[in-house]
């Protein structure tokens, strides 16, 4: 039992307890084992983030854990995400100019080979708090809870986790469950799926049919719920004195309202001209899976950090994920480099479309919204941790690029839409910017 | 469901991770005294649960895939 190994002073023993705790959950008791007295840590980041042509995002966050001496912990972390620029309707580009209403009514107009964009703002503030409360050496339970406000959308949730060490401390196990409670109240309140939107294709919604096709889309309920429920397992092992590996486990069963409220899809003509738009309509249910493999690997100075995630869910979406990070200890210790490298690939939903064809049956779902579309994403991006002077803390400054890309010309574009890309790639920078200090 | 090639690849790193965790629990206990490498917050899976927090969030607002190292979390009106 180690705690009762001779050669190490109290501190060092509990320090080295919590190491094979390696969830993301169990951070915080990690830090409270640091340390024979209470401490305190406090973390900060903020990133900056900006998509070529589209949405710009600040979003500064902070995270202070108090950690008792017996390694109880309490953690509190607010964050603002303050987002503006424009972002895709799932509109299909033509050769004429198109317009589009935004949900507050303004008109605007995209050129002829552009996908079609609106504009938006919004600014959502969140509180997340976790609670660790150590019962014994080897069983670790937590409590956590959420909440988060934006202009059209609410979230509650709470989750619980109980992590388990055994064998010698070598082995972790952790199993969880979260329920969140989202409400959705779009601006104009909940449009029923694949129901005609206003103001499409060359400037239309005039008068009486204007306010027809409004009225037929309007539901008259200006909210909807959003129910998510989630499980989790996980193993952690220590594989050798420098190697730690894990393997977890996550199911999330989501109902309710999950079509997105301001995504369209265009009707084409047999030229493929769109003449029309309509909302688009998703599943009210869906269940996710996913499967994340880690290792974490100790070079001596250096630390390869390593995943491979892979995901599946009932719409039909599967992705694969691999991400590396190495990080590099400059001389001294105070000076760290890190390079991060992470490839994403994702398999279309089955009801992911670009657009309808004029004179076909409707579906029972449609969604143009890429992000449920055949994509892959590329990150490269690196990380530098410093200290100034006599300054406490460490601070570290990343910056990334991100690329996305999909299959922007598929086998059944009709006619113009043939000639272009459906789905051109999207340049994302981003700047972190970040502190932390314990005392 | 569908079959696509970069299941294949996706089983057999599983598999693999699977191996290193048995191999793990056939190996030498690693001694307290042993462990001063593993209890460095930098051989943490996620080191700093605030940009984990952030990449998770940005990901989720670009992708149609979400599932990591922690359960629950905020739902966001982004995607």
């Amino acid at each position: 039992m180690q705690l009762n190994a001779p050669v190490r002073p109290a501190a060092s023993r509990s320090r080295l307890g919590a190491a094979a705790c390696a969830l993301i959950a169990s951070a915080a008791t990690a830090v409270a084992r640091a340390d024979g007295g209470a401490t305190t840590q406090l973390e900060a980041a903020t990133l900056i983030y900006g998509e070529q042509n589209r949405t710009d995002v600040v979003e500064p966050l902070l995270r202070i854990t108090r950690v008792r001496p017996g390694g109880q912990s309490l953690s509190a972390q607010i964050g603002l995400d303050v987002i503006t620029g424009a972002s895709p309707t799932g509109a299909s580009p033509s050769g004429k100019v198109q317009t589009t209403t935004t949900p507050s009514g303004n008109v605007e107009t995209t050129s002829a080979s552009e996908i079609p964009t609106t504009s938006f703002e919004d600014i959502r503030g969140s509180l997340d708090l976790d609670w660790t409360r150590p019962l014994g050496a080897l069983v670790s339970p937590a409590l956590g809870m959420h909440i988060s406000r934006e202009k059209d959308y609410q979230s509650l949730g709470a989750n619980a986790t109980l992590a388990l060490s055994l064998l010698h401390r070598r082995t972790t196990l952790t199993f969880g469950g979260g329920l969140n409670r989202d409400r959705v109240f779009p601006i104009g309140g909940i449009v029923e799926g694949l129901t005609p939107v206003v103001a499409t294709g060359g400037g239309g919604g005039e008068g009486v049919e204007a306010a027809e096709a409004e009225e037929a889309a309007s539901t008259g309920v200006i909210a909807a719920d959003k129910n998510v429920t989630s499980a989790l397992v996980g193993v952690s092992q220590v594989v050798t004195r420098r190697w730690l590996v894990g393997l977890s486990a996550s199911r999330t069963v989501e109902d309710g309202y999950l079509t997105e409220p301001y995504k369209v899809l265009s009707v084409l003509d047999i030229g493929g001209y769109p003449i029309s738009s309509l909302h688009e309509k998703r599943p009210s249910s869906r269940k996710r899976t996913s499967l994340l493999a880690s290792s974490v690997y100790h070079f001596g100075i250096d630390v390869l950090n390593a995943s491979y995630r892979a995901y599946g869910d009932d719409w039909g979406v599967q992705s694969h994920t691999v991400e590396l990070r190495l990080r590099h200890d400059l001389t001294g210790g105070d000076r760290w480099v890190e390079p991060h490298v992470r490839w994403y690939w994702q398999h279309a939903a089955d009801f992911f479309r670009f657009s309808l064809n004029e004179g076909d049956p409707l579906p029972d779902f449609a969604s143009s919204d890429a992000r449920i579309g055949s994509i892959r994403t590329a990150t490269l991006g690196a990380a530098c941790g410093f200290r100034l002077g006599s300054y406490p803390g460490e601070f570290s400054v990343r910056a990334e690029y991100l690329a996305q890309w999909g299959d922007g010309h598929p086998a059944d574009a009709v006619g113009v839409q043939r000639t272009l890309d459906l789905m051109p790639p999207v340049s994302t920078g981003s700047l972190m910017l970040g502190y932390s200090v314990g005392w | 469901m569908k079959v696509h090639p970069a299941r294949e690849l996706a089983v057999a790193l599983l598999l693999a991770a699977l191996g290193a965790l048995a191999s793990g629990c056939a190996a030498t206990a690693v001694k307290p005294w042993d462990r001063d490498l593993l209890a460095q917050k930098k051989m943490q899976f996620a080191p700093s649960p605030l940009q984990y927090s952030i990449d998770q969030h940005t990901y989720f607002s670009r992708e149609g895939s979400t599932g990591g190292l922690n359960v629950g979390g905020g739902g966001c009106g982004c995607n």
